[in-house]
């Protein structure tokens, strides 16, 4: 299969535009060489027969193929409408200034490719450069919304449009993980990753073409139930009853988390999935907030326990939605800040993109729980003892934290006071790769791309990972702080995918739970590292 | 005459489509923040690492210290010797440093030949002036003149060699990309070869610009187009200050916005401050995104739209 490949080769139909060959991929140390032949399991052909699935070896969102010719041209026909709009004010306010810098100022000098994991680890292959998608757009938006562009596009990048275009286009905005590191090194300012992220809202916004697990199961159920999980209000408060429970059992300290308590200093919002998936990461969260005699609560108004907001992935409208109903419930509770848990994303959403959103009494102060736990640590109301931390700890950076709101010391200089293992990742901070769960990845694995996003998305993470405890024995237990919610869903999933718990030893967690596995007042250990305690009672 | 009424033209077209340029970044609406960080407007120790206010507790209640001198020593270093592609991608910074500083000589040189005739001008025209400042400025242009055209030439033959030879330029790569390369060597060339072959002391360009500035009036018997190469070379300069700001090329002066309104654009929306005054104007205007969930048709505003839930199942 031809690995160079033209931006106008998007629009000429094949059966599979794109496909990794075995031994392609970057390849992995020891002792994961057996991974190295290893390529993306075929999709079944039974279940994707009536589904586009002509870019690559995988599909992410999913789309029904059109039923005949007048189908199709509809379909082209609308995304040129939606395209359009991308460019108008009443349309897209929210991003149209970056959109039109970046879609006018690309000087095509690949800066951005060697930034991009995907584009690395996959092999090199040319669809997954982050100018690659972006040049499709710019060359169907100049030849087919500029005056005369039928013309100029002979002079300035030809491409056709038609249904494969478009469908295939839908799809390579979902091999994008949104990190923007290769934002970061462009020497003009480009944002790449910003076009990705258009692409996906004119598909959502004007096309109804997203990804379920972002869309039905994601906002849309989000808005409807409370949260983005499914949990309605009473399964959320069940939850956390349960984890109350729990942690008791876990640490030996009893722990009360308080609901709607109207005039509290804090709404602490999580991710629901860490509900369900980690609940220990809530109950740390108490755990340290009641110790340090913090005025807190949750809300169990639906949408008010979910920080989540997948609309920031994919969909303004959703967005906006989501944001204002957590603003909203905050201003009912008259609390005096909003602080986000450990979810990446969300402090982004509502932190920042919400920024110039939320007006008058909805704009409340939002904070990043990595700082207020930082205020918590160095104020001294915490005892520690950072010997039952004495284990290998790495940190994970989280894009939506680090690189896009720039959180980058508060969590470290935890991690320094508390976890004398502690040592960084290569690069690291703003420079960080992403975990490949990002933009949605890491709750999106329909058909076969979580073996995509094991294989292609989360390599580099995998290998940071790996570099960070080289040189510490096997049999050692190592720790990968993750911040984020996410985050730790792409890293669990390449540890169990690349049996990295048998052969490396590798364990994954959040932050407060290293918090509190320090903590003095703890009568056991917070972390096991499977049957093993991390410290001994 | 002919040479000054098309460079009069050209300028003209630069002000004109640079200044709408400009015109059309400062009035699009507020957009939502899409910072990246490091913000070099920071303090020294957070941009250092890229952190940022948000880092503080209570953020909301402090003032936001900001400093120009960062912003500064970031900004100068990148402008002028593209630090950014040195970092990231060393290659190409070897042919594209030589190509914009080369660029950015012949600007300096541009300036120095409108003040040389400036002083003339001061002075008792039709006699030379003498003096430091003439002495000076002859030897700074000639400096500022020949470096820049051999950087040039350097560079625009470089890049583009590399775009044709490199598969991963070349493919991405049109006409227009190339065009535009050549365009720019045609005048480093042209250029070059006048001071090369006829005026090594850049007694023409000097000249030239004197015209600009008075009408066309001759300095020391000079009259535009003598040489053929000075001619190629007033005629590709003239068209190409037309020519850029048209075109992805006014990246030169574009990245201001880039990076201003949009990589670090970490402004907090204040209640009752100047960004909360454009997002309500924004909050107001009517989408017609046509897909079910949005449910816009027109009449909705955006906070109409983001107050309500999505219309389906």
């Amino acid at each position: 299969m031809n690995n160079q490949m033209k931006p106008s080769n998007l629009s000429k139909p094949s059966d599979c535009l794109c496909h990794i060959e075995p031994g392609e991929l970057s390849p992995l140390p020891a002792p994961y060489e057996d991974f190295n032949q290893v390529t993306i399991p075929p999709l079944n052909p039974e279940k994707v027969k009536h589904l586009e699935t002509s870019l690559d070896d995988t599909i992410a969102i999913g789309i029904p193929k059109p039923a005949n010719k007048e189908e199709e041209e509809a379909l082209v026909l609308r995304f040129l409408s939606g395209l359009k709009k991308l460019f108008e004010k009443e349309n897209n306010w929210t991003f149209l200034q970056p959109l039109m810098l970046s879609m006018e100022h690309c000087a095509k000098c690949q800066t951005c490719s060697n930034a991009c994991p995907v584009y690395e680890m996959s092999g090199r292959k040319d669809i997954y450069r982050p100018m690659f998608r972006a040049e499709v757009l710019r060359r169907i938006y100049k030849k087919y919304l500029k005056p005369g562009g039928k013309i100029t596009a002979k002079l300035t990048g030809d491409i056709d449009l038609n249904w494969t275009t478009i469908a295939r286009l839908a799809e390579l905005s979902y091999r994008c993980t949104l990190c923007r590191r290769c934002a970061t090194v462009c020497p003009i300012g480009v944002d790449n990753g910003l076009i990705t992220h258009e692409i996906r809202k004119l598909f959502s916004q004007e096309m109804g073409i997203a990804p379920k697990e972002l869309h039905d199961k994601g906002t849309v159920q989000h808005l409807r139930v409370g949260s983005s999980t499914g949990m309605n209000p009473l399964a959320a408060k069940d939850s956390v009853e349960f984890i109350q429970e729990e942690m008791e059992e876990i640490t030996g300290y009893k722990v009360e988390i308080p609901w709607d308590v109207e005039g509290a200093d804090i709404l602490l919002i999580h991710n629901a999935g860490e509900m369900l998936a980690w609940p220990e990461n809530v109950g740390a969260f108490a755990t340290i907030f009641q110790a340090a005699g913090l005025s807190w609560t949750l809300s169990s108004e639906a949408v008010g326990y979910d920080a989540v907001n997948y609309g920031l992935w994919y969909d303004d409208v959703q967005f906006s939605r989501v944001a204002v109903r957590h603003a909203d419930i905050a201003r009912r509770l008259k609390v005096k800040k909003i602080v986000m848990g450990e979810c990446g994303h969300a402090h982004k959403a509502l932190t920042v993109i919400a920024d110039r959103l939320l007006t008058g009494d909805l704009n409340l102060p939002r904070e990043s729980a990595m700082v207020t736990l930082e205020e918590i640590v160095r104020s001294g109301k915490l005892q520690f003892d950072p010997l039952r931390n004495d284990f290998p700890v790495t940190l994970h950076d989280p894009c939506n934290m680090v690189r896009s709101m720039g959180i980058v010391e508060p969590q470290r200089r935890i991690l320094r006071k508390i976890a004398p293992g502690f040592r960084e990742m290569t690069p690291h901070g703003v420079e960080n790769y992403c975990c490949g769960g990002g933009s949605g990845f890491a709750i999106m694995s329909g058909y076969n791309f979580a073996q995509w996003r094991n294989l292609v998305g989360s390599r580099k993470k995998f290998l940071q990972i790996l570099n960070a405890f080289e040189g510490e024995p096997r049999e050692a237990p190592k720790y990968v702080c993750a911040p984020c919610s996410n985050c730790k869903g792409a890293i669990r999933d390449i540890i169990n995918y690349y049996h990295a718990e048998e052969r490396s030893r590798l364990y994954y967690g959040g932050l407060v739970e290293l918090i509190v596995n320090a903590m003095v007042d703890m009568k056991k250990p917070m972390i096991r590292f499977g049957d093993e305690p991390s410290w001994r009672s | 005459m002919g040479f000054y009424l098309l460079s009069y033209l050209c300028i003209f077209v630069f002000i004109l489509a640079t200044a709408y340029r400009i015109y059309r970044q400062i009035t699009l609406p507020i957009h939502v923040r899409w910072e990246l960080y490091p913000v070099q407007h920071e303090t020294a120790a957070r941009a250092a690492y890229g952190g940022s206010y948000l880092e503080e507790v209570n953020w909301w209640e402090k003032t936001h210290k900001r400093s120009l001198f960062n912003e500064l020593r970031y900004m100068l270093p990148e402008i002028l010797f593209i630090r950014g592609l040195w970092k990231e991608n060393r290659s190409l910074w070897r042919i594209s440093f030589p190509f914009h500083f080369g660029l950015y000589l012949m600007i300096a040189t541009s300036g120095l030949l409108v003040v040389h005739a400036l002083v003339i001008l001061g002075s008792d025209y039709p006699a030379a002036p003498g003096g430091t400042i003439k002495s000076l400025l002859d030897g700074l242009i000639v400096v500022t003149g020949w470096t820049g055209l051999v950087l040039g030439n350097i560079g625009s033959l470089g890049l583009l060699s590399k775009r044709w030879t490199e598969p991963e330029l070349r493919n991405y790569s049109s006409f227009s990309d190339y065009f535009n390369i050549l365009f720019i060597f045609l005048f480093f060339v042209s250029a070059l070869a006048a001071a090369v072959f006829t005026d090594p002391l850049l007694v023409g360009a000097k000249a030239y610009a004197f015209g600009l500035l008075t009408g066309g009036l001759p300095l020391n018997g000079y009259a535009p187009g003598q040489s053929i190469a000075g001619g190629v070379a007033i005629v590709s300069a003239s068209l190409l200050a037309a020519y850029i700001p048209l075109t992805h090329m006014s990246h030169m002066f574009m990245k201001y916005f880039l990076y201003h309104k949009v990589k670090w654009d970490d402004a907090q929306n204040r209640r009752g401050g100047r960004i909360e005054a454009a997002i309500m104007e924004n909050l107001e205007l009517k989408p017609t995104w046509r897909a079910n969930h949005v449910d816009a048709d027109g009449r909705k505003s955006w906070r109409d739209i983001a107050s309500s839930a999505p219309k389906e199942k």
